[in-house]
């Protein structure tokens, strides 16, 4: 697959129109040779704009582009979650791996815990696949590609970004860096905590109430840091009304890319950018506006009422 | 195992022929149990009652709970509960009986609890509001005392009351779904199990104690911005609620003609929405969602608008409704059971409220035999007060 034809898929996906399944095994073949050079903590250097949440969004990731610049004009860093519960969100992870595997320097994605196969069956992206491409491959594909995403990025090693959070089990940059990701998501232990587990207004560790991963106080997070030569936590994973969220003294922040979340949540949406300095800068942007958006297709009736 | 079998699917160079992958979807709870027990083979309740308890912990337990005698007897209450209201307008009149009459006003007497509860202002949370949490203890709280009037024997009042209390969200993370919706259908459930509701009262059930349950609720999820708990987004019914469509869909079977095709005329649903909760929830949905039509916010309802009668829609919800909640991990290992809702599992492990809910979610920390080890003046964290968890039940991650 030369450049041109990668050029001609990104131009495709930026339209939000499909690439074919043999495109998709290809795109995603090309993807897992660069995917799996990347550490586990993939070293990321300023000037990056690091983005949260996007799951399927695709006219809103339009707009994110719109505010943030284009890739490759701007680095990018998404920290996770492309897909499920959004419309688009075979679109939207294509174009990002597309991207990637054009500007692989450009572009970073690590991994959320919606790039799971179990999550991915229950919240839209395998009915999705389904029913945009009439079989489960390209489902299959991109479920093996999650596999090869990194867990962690680390922004000239002063900032980390993971999806979720910490954990009990880890408490250097070194052992997350012994863990072998090429897997499904795990049930428990270190590397599910990093895409499941949540801050929190306590002291220590707690149980999470989502059933993975932990809680974490800012005790945690001043250890870690400190432990670690750290200066902040970026990462998502958790619906922000106002887009991003700091908490323990700036030392965490939440970031959230995906505005008015279900048509409901009415939050709006952030990105993080860093200059070459590690100054941040968070830019608010708004739900694309419905004139920016195509019709979706009318789909067939859903197999229940049949 | 189910990692195993995926780990095995990822590392296979070859592609696996795709029926093993909708062999694994279906694996995940899906409704293709053998031989579902049936509801007539639960026992009476006898007690001793106690606080119910998690016991759909692994993916043995929840195959175990698919071909349970008490998700029969539930899933038979639902539908009964249904076919009582076919045809029916939510003002028709029915029987109301004590029972039915009291548990209204353990309803309103929890409403006044959200009045008497507002929200914080300014409360610098990410989303929902915590003023959620102080309603949910003072409810809490509440229920033995305003369900004492109502349960027979009196000892049962402690499991009747946690389902109920269920069926607000969660307290944690402030949120909504349709599995606490389905508490609410296990708390009248308890009621029926111990003869205090009947076959009689089930149009009561649902066009009386379901309707102002469902009223209840919107204000609750509004005043404390209750985050749709598990939604499916565009994949789902609704962010919320699941069952309105279902006994929605019911009420208007045989309706000289009002069609489903109906919910797309605005006048039409602002003028029946009072009367049938299917267009209750459109007209409810479109207030909410006012950036797009139903098209984009609600697919899955457009989609079934083209669905030739009512009939038909209420079967297929059926059909959803113990695929997609009573069939899905996720939402049921939330479920609790006791002796008024009994269920064996498989793994012979069970989950106690206390255990996820620690008065301030605190772990106490040990490492290396000190209590607080420090390092620079700060505690540090330790993986061994962790992994003291780890011996006992852990639910099933869930997003």
């Amino acid at each position: 697959m030369g450049t041109s034809d990668l050029d001609r898929q990104i131009a495709q996906l930026r339209k939000c129109e499909l690439i074919k399944e043999s495109e998709v095994r290809e795109l995603c073949n090309k993807a897992r040779e660069i995917l799996i050079e990347e550490a586990n903590v993939q070293r990321v250097d300023a000037p990056v704009t690091i983005c949260g949440d996007i799951h399927g969004q695709f006219y809103d990731l339009m707009e994110l582009f719109s505010v943030g610049h284009d890739c490759p004009d701007t680095n990018y860093l998404f920290m996770g979650d492309f897909v499920d519960r959004g419309f688009y969100s075979v679109e939207t992870f294509l174009l990002l791996l597309a991207l990637k595997v054009r500007y692989p320097d450009r572009i970073t994605l690590i991994r959320g815990n919606h790039e799971s196969r179990q999550i991915t069956q229950v919240y839209g992206f395998y009915d999705e696949c389904l029913r945009k491409y009439g079989s489960v491959n390209v489902w299959r594909y991109c479920c093996e590609i999650f596999d090869y995403l990194a867990l962690a990025a680390l922004v000239d090693d002063r900032i980390l970004c993971v999806h979720g959070g910490l954990s009990p089990s880890i408490t250097t940059l070194d052992q997350i860096r012994t863990i072998d990701r090429k897997q499904e998501v795990p049930h428990d232990g270190a590397m599910c905590d990093l895409l499941w587990s949540d801050p929190e207004e306590i002291d220590g560790w707690g149980v999470s109430p989502r059933g993975a991963g932990y809680l974490f106080g800012g005790d945690v997070v001043a250890a870690f840091l400190h432990a670690n030569n750290l200066e902040l936590i970026a990462r998502a994973h958790q619906l922000v009304m106002e887009g991003y969220k700091h908490m323990f003294k700036d030392t965490v922040v939440t970031v959230w890319s995906a505005p008015n979340y279900c048509y409901r949540c009415g939050n709006v949406a952030a990105i993080l950018e860093l200059d070459d300095k590690l100054n941040r800068n968070f830019v608010i942007f708004h739900p694309a506006s419905q004139d920016a958006r195509g019709i979706p297709a009318k789909k067939a009736t859903p197999d229940y009422f049949l | 195992m189910m990692q195993t079998e995926a780990r095995a699917a990822a590392v296979a160079p070859a592609p696996a022929p795709a029926p093993a992958a909708i062999n694994m979807k279906v694996s995940l709870g899906a409704a293709t149990a053998p031989t579902p027990a049936s509801a007539a083979s639960l026992p009476h309740v006898t007690g001793p009652f106690r606080t119910p308890e998690r016991r759909i912990i692994t993916k043995e337990d929840m195959d175990q709970f698919i071909s349970s005698p008490i998700r029969a007897a539930l899933v038979d209450f639902i539908f009964s509960c249904s076919d009582a209201c076919r045809g029916l307008k939510i003002s028709h009149p029915v029987v109301t009986s004590p029972v039915v009459t009291a548990v209204t006003t353990v309803l309103d007497e929890l409403e006044k609890i959200a009045d008497a509860t507002p929200p914080e202002e300014n409360p610098k949370t990410r989303f929902g509001n915590p003023s959620f949490r102080l309603f949910y203890d003072r409810v809490q709280k509440a229920l033995p005392t305003l369900l004492e009037p109502v349960v027979r024997p009196r000892e049962a009042v402690v499991e009747v009351a946690k389902y109920l209390e269920k069926s607000f969200g969660d307290r944690k993370r402030i949120d909504y779904g349709t599995g606490h919706e389905a508490n609410f259908m296990a708390f009248l459930l308890t009621l029926y199990r111990l003869n205090l509701l009947t076959d009689t009262d089930k149009p009561a059930i649902v066009l009386r104690l379901f309707v102002r349950y469902l009223s209840l609720m919107r204000k609750v999820q509004f005043l404390y911005w209750l985050e749709p708990a598990g939604s499916h987004g565009v994949w789902g019914l609704d962010d919320y609620h699941s069952l309105p469509f279902l006994f929605g869909a019911s009420q208007l079977v045989d309706h000289k003609y009002l069609r489903p095709k109906a919910i797309h005329d605005m006048d039409i649903v602002d003028m029946f929405a009072k009367e049938y909760l299917y267009l209750g929830c459109i007209q409810f949905i479109n207030r909410v969602k006012t950036t797009a039509s139903l098209r984009w916010h609600s697919p899955m309802l457009d989609d079934i608008s083209g669905v030739k009668t009512w009939s038909k829609i209420e079967s297929g919800m059926r059909k959803l409704y113990v695929v997609e909640v009573l069939g899905k991990l996720p939402i049921m290992q939330h479920f609790m059971f006791g002796a008024i809702l009994p269920f064996e599992n498989v793994s012979g492990r069970a989950v106690k409220d206390e255990d996820l809910e620690a008065d301030d979610g605190h772990l106490h920390v040990y490492a290396m035999g000190q209590e607080f080890p420090v390092c620079c003046g700060m505690r540090l964290p330790s993986a061994i007060a962790a992994r003291q968890r780890e011996g006992q039940a852990r639910v099933l991650p869930f997003d």
